[in-house]
């Protein structure tokens, strides 16, 4: 295996949280609770996101601008950070979600029907 | 690297909000508040471990990552303790020699006087001891009399006190208090105005004033130094008041001066300052407080605020002229004009004082400062090439951490850290190393015995000093291998067991480091030769006179009451007389003046021989009549002194080969007459013999003309006792001091040496640069050798492989003996010629500081390329060895 794919991969396997926040906030702005909750529910719960991881990512995405953040009242009356996908990161989800529907078929061929077994 | 765009107390209430957020979720479906809160930072999970993360994201805290990168460093540099510990001798070697010269420089060339303001402080000269006291001034002033002192401090308007003082210290003898017995205190006269110019306040009593010296032989008092007051006045207060006892005068002590004032000299510390209008009581035979001409006295000034250098240095030289025009006469001659015309006062700034030391070894000093940093430079050159290997093995450690997101600034950093690290350790060694070598320096460059005439303590300059050529070291030789060592293909280094980085770049970095180790090593070895083949020059030059086996003893028969009286003469003649009885004493004869002591010169006058402006001054010497024999200067013809050229009989003198040749041309000398000035004393002297010349005041002198006359028939005050002796000083010295004591107890005697140890003086700064340098020069050589043998034993380690595999394939154990020999002997080559080009270079710009030899010496630059060769040749020998072992099997599975 060459280091082109090595890279990737990693980037990829690093990248998933990045590319579930950046889905999420295309329903409009939402605070890092608000988000992380998102991300459960859609998942039915199958994906637990560890808020300690959270913030991290989310000060990522902020950072390369792809989203973007200001403070706000939540709906409950809270102070809350609210954060707004920028265009970069909607050109950025579109990417990045063709890119991982390819590599999740692929794999999926790979390792073909009985895989779960196996 | 410090910015960032939201403070971390942001980060924190965002996270709290979280929290909140959650906690208000969690009561809606019904817990109550505190089993909310706790559910709710359950769920977030590690809360300081995000905020940690973020801490980390923002910004890399340079302090953070230092503290972290001294302790990874420190846990590198454990882990190979060997290479370690070479690393840090020799930085310790080369900082602490640095540390070493630069303090000694620094005593001597650079530390301010304790006095208040020094910068202000001008001399009136360059320090020089050159004056004269009967002429007019004709060239740059260094010396001045009492009487111009008086009236330039009267009449200048640039500055705020002028002070003079005795260009020499007088050794004088005297009682203190009611005490009976004589004891040596050496006196430095001074003018009244000397402590408010120099702004020197006293620690008890008063200092002198300007009114304290206003009447010739009227101000009977003195000022003690701190060392004098503690050392013989145990440090009692009520020494104000008390009395000392010189010749025949009483001296007032009226104040003790601050324990780190020495005066104004480097190098001398005098035990009391006396007005300088007691010089007459002081020294019998001055008369410098009235003769415009005696010039004896140095001066120093204090600027006025705001006045310029250039400013005080024209209003000075004009009044000067105004002053000295009018000693000169309403009809000088036109050779006086002349001479007044070029005679001038260069003004020096005093902040460090005057320094005999400073003018005899401030040469030396820079020569030999410039060898230590060659020396360092050498060192620095072994440490990049221990790094450099030590980058080589550590190469998969640093692909590995470079590619797991490392970057290249810290890793850069963290090698940087290690290096520095280094430093500090070969620092903190080295002021080790240069505190316990410093006292050594000194006892090489002065008398070892006596006290050491300055005060070496390190100080805020010698730090700084330390502090900057440690950073600059850490720079030269960390710098490269660290950007070096990360400049790395990660794939390669990952994958393979042996070196990439260690490939031909590498090389070509330690192969030059290595040819420039030779190169500046040969250049040291041939410096030292130089320095070593003059000092042995010199020390082998012709005297004319025998230096082994002569004592000379100080004496001060004006201390004992005596006056320039026949029975001076008597007490000289008594003492010869018992002295050359003593079993094992040769001879014995007072002396005007001994080598290294100065001398006494002036032209003389040859009935029926023009005198002419290029007449050579004559060195006088006034002598017991034995004083030839003492020295074994040879007579050539006619006859030496002998004890019947007494007072009644004709004035004698015993002339050298340059004077007969110069002032006696074409036949014999013998029989004729000479005459010096106009004193009846002087006039009409005959030459009796004539003796081998000789070298008089110092060793590299010229041949110059010189005479000798009986004390008998000139009676004077003699400060020296020169004997030739045969068997052992332990024995002959309490004799000697018996036969003075049987004569008259009270004759004072002082310090006691030998000539040779004289002679030694006089090369003293000499020998500490042939010394020194050659002791540096082979610390660089032994350097240069352990560089030679890392690089050629690391290159065997990495080839092991491939020598292994020539071996298997049938080359001859010679063959690569010499493969690997052969590349140690290419950089020698190369190193040699760079050095050799710079030696000769080098030997061009010291050729000043030669005696005797030129600054191509064959001797020196061959000999120090044979043990360049040598070193090289056996540096590499080892590790060329070790290859012709290498065993192809092991070799072949060595990855």
């Amino acid at each position: 295996m060459s280091t082109q794919d090595e890279k990737e991969r990693l980037e990829l396997l690093q990248g998933t949280l990045d590319l579930l926040i950046l889905r999420t906030l295309i329903f409009g702005p939402q605070h890092g609770q608000g988000v992380a909750r998102a991300i459960q529910q859609t998942s039915e719960d199958e994906l637990l996101v560890e808020h300690g991881a959270l913030y991290p990512a989310l000060q990522r995405l902020e950072t390369r601008g792809w989203i973007a953040a200001e403070w706000g009242t939540s709906d409950n009356n809270r102070r809350a950070r609210f954060y707004t996908l920028t265009k970069a990161g909607r050109r950025q989800l579109v990417a990045e979600t063709t890119k991982w529907r390819r590599l999740a078929a692929a794999i999926g061929r790979v390792l073909g029907p009985d895989a779960e077994e196996g | 690297m410090f910015g960032r765009k939201r403070a971390t107390h942001d980060f924190k209430a965002e996270i709290e909000a979280h929290v909140q957020i959650e906690i208000d979720r969690l009561r809606e479906q019904g817990l109550p508040e505190d089993q909310a809160r706790m559910a709710a930072l359950r769920t977030f999970g590690n809360r300081t471990g995000a905020e940690e993360r973020f801490y980390e994201s923002g910004r890399s805290l340079w302090w953070d990552s230092m503290v972290h990168n001294l302790r990874f460093g420190l846990r590198t540099l454990a882990r190979t303790p060997g290479s370690t510990a070479v690393a840090i001798i020799t930085l310790a070697l080369g900082i602490g020699a640095n540390t070493a010269i630069f303090t000694l420089l620094n005593t001597v060339l650079l530390q301010n006087l304790p006095v208040r303001d020094p910068s202000q402080l001008v001399l009136f000269g360059k320090g020089r001891w050159v004056g004269s006291v009967n002429s007019l001034p004709a060239d740059p002033m260094q010396l001045f009399s009492y009487p111009f002192f008086k009236e330039f401090r009267r009449r200048n308007e640039v500055f705020s006190d002028v002070a003079a003082m005795d260009s020499i210290m007088f050794g004088t003898h005297g009682r203190v208090g009611d005490g009976t017995e004589l004891e040596k205190i050496d006196v430095e006269l001074v003018s009244g105005t000397y402590f408010n110019t120099l702004g020197v306040n006293p620690i008890l009593g008063r200092v002198l004033t300007g009114s304290d010296d206003r009447a010739a032989g009227g101000h009977p008092l003195a000022v003690a130094s701190y060392a004098w007051w503690t050392r013989r006045m145990g440090a009692n207060p009520a020494a104000v008041g008390a009395k000392v006892t010189i010749r025949s005068t009483v001296y007032t002590i009226v104040g003790v001066t601050p324990p780190e004032f020495f005066g104004a000299t480097v190098g001398q510390s005098p035990d009391l300052w006396i007005p300088l209008a007691m010089e007459k009581e002081i020294s019998p035979g001055w008369n410098g407080l009235d003769d415009n001409l005696f010039q004896s006295l140095y001066i120093i000034a204090r600027r006025k605020p705001g006045v310029s250098m250039e400013q005080a240095s024209a209003n000075t030289n004009l009044l000067f002229h105004q002053i000295i025009r009018a000693y000169a006469g309403p009809q000088p001659s036109a050779k006086q004009l002349a001479g007044m015309a070029h005679a001038r006062i260069d003004l020096t700034p005093a902040a460090t004082g005057i320094s005999h030391l400073r003018l005899e070894f401030s040469s030396p000093l820079m020569i030999l400062m410039a060898v230590v940093l060659l020396v360092l430079l050498i060192a620095c050159a072994n440490v990049a090439n221990l790094l450099l290997a030590r980058a080589a093995a550590r190469q998969r450690e640093i692909a590995v951490r470079m590619s797991i997101g490392a970057g290249r600034a810290r890793l850069v950093r963290q090698l940087l850290t290690e290096s520095g690290l280094l430093g500090v350790a070969g620092a903190t060694l080295g002021i080790l190393v240069a505190y316990a070598a410093g006292r050594t320096l000194l006892g090489m460059a002065f008398n070892p015995g006596r006290p050491l005439p300055v005060h070496v303590a390190p100080d805020a300059h010698v730090l700084a000093f330390t502090v900057a050529v440690t950073m600059g070291t850490v720079l030269l030789f960390g710098i490269a291998p660290a950007l070096r060592a990360t400049r790395l293909e990660l794939v390669p280094a990952l994958k393979e067991t042996r070196s990439v980085i260690g490939g031909p770049a590498r090389n070509r970095l330690a192969r030059g480091l290595v040819i420039g180790q030779v190169a500046l090593s040969l250049l040291l070895l041939a410096g030292a030769g130089l320095f070593l083949r003059s000092l042995n020059n010199l020390m082998n030059v012709d005297t004319g006179f025998e230096k082994q086996n002569v004592l000379l003893i100080g004496v001060d028969p004006g201390a004992a009451g005596y006056q320039e009286d026949a029975r001076l003469g008597t007490m000289m003649q008594r003492v010869e007389q018992r002295v050359s009885a003593i079993p094992g004493v040769r001879a014995a004869a007072f002396a005007f003046m001994v080598f290294n002591g100065g001398g006494w010169t002036s032209g003389v006058t040859v009935p029926g021989r023009p005198a002419t402006d290029h007449d050579p001054s004559v060195d006088h010497n006034i002598v017991g009549w034995q004083y030839l024999d003492v020295m074994r200067m040879p007579i050539v013809f006619g006859r030496g002194l002998t004890a019947g050229d007494d007072a009644g009989a004709r004035r004698v003198a015993v002339i050298n080969q340059t004077m007969a040749r110069q002032y006696f041309p074409g036949g014999s000398p013998l029989g004729r007459t000479f005459s010096i000035g106009k004193d009846a004393e002087w006039q009409n002297i005959e030459v009796v013999g004539v003796v081998k010349d000789g070298k008089y005041m110092q060793l590299q002198e010229d041949p110059m003309p010189a005479a000798f006359y009986p004390h008998a028939q000139h009676v004077a005050f003699m400060g020296n006792f020169v004997v030739r002796y045969s068997g052992s000083l332990k024995t002959i010295v309490p004799q000697i001091r018996r036969a003075f004591a049987n004569v008259d107890p009270n004759v004072p005697l002082g310090d006691v040496t030998t000539l040779s140890e004289v002679i030694d003086d006089a090369v003293a700064n000499r020998r500490l640069v042939a010394q020194l340098s050659a002791v540096f020069g082979g610390l660089a050589a032994f350097l240069a050798c352990i560089g030679i043998y890392g690089v050629m034993s690391y290159g065997v380690a990495r080839r092991t492989n491939e020598l292994g595999v020539r071996m298997a394939l049938g080359a001859a154990r010679h063959a690569v003996l010499w493969m690997v020999l052969g590349e140690a002997l290419r950089l020698l080559l190369i190193g040699v010629a760079i050095g050799l080009a710079l030696a000769v270079a080098a030997g061009r710009l010291m050729q000043s500081l030669l005696f005797g030899s030129k600054a191509f010496d064959p001797l020196a630059i061959g000999a120090a390329t044979l043990m360049m060769a040598v070193v090289a040749l056996c540096a590499g020998f080892l590790p060329a060895r070790r290859a012709t072992r290498i065993d192809p099997m092991v070799a072949l599975r060595y990855e």
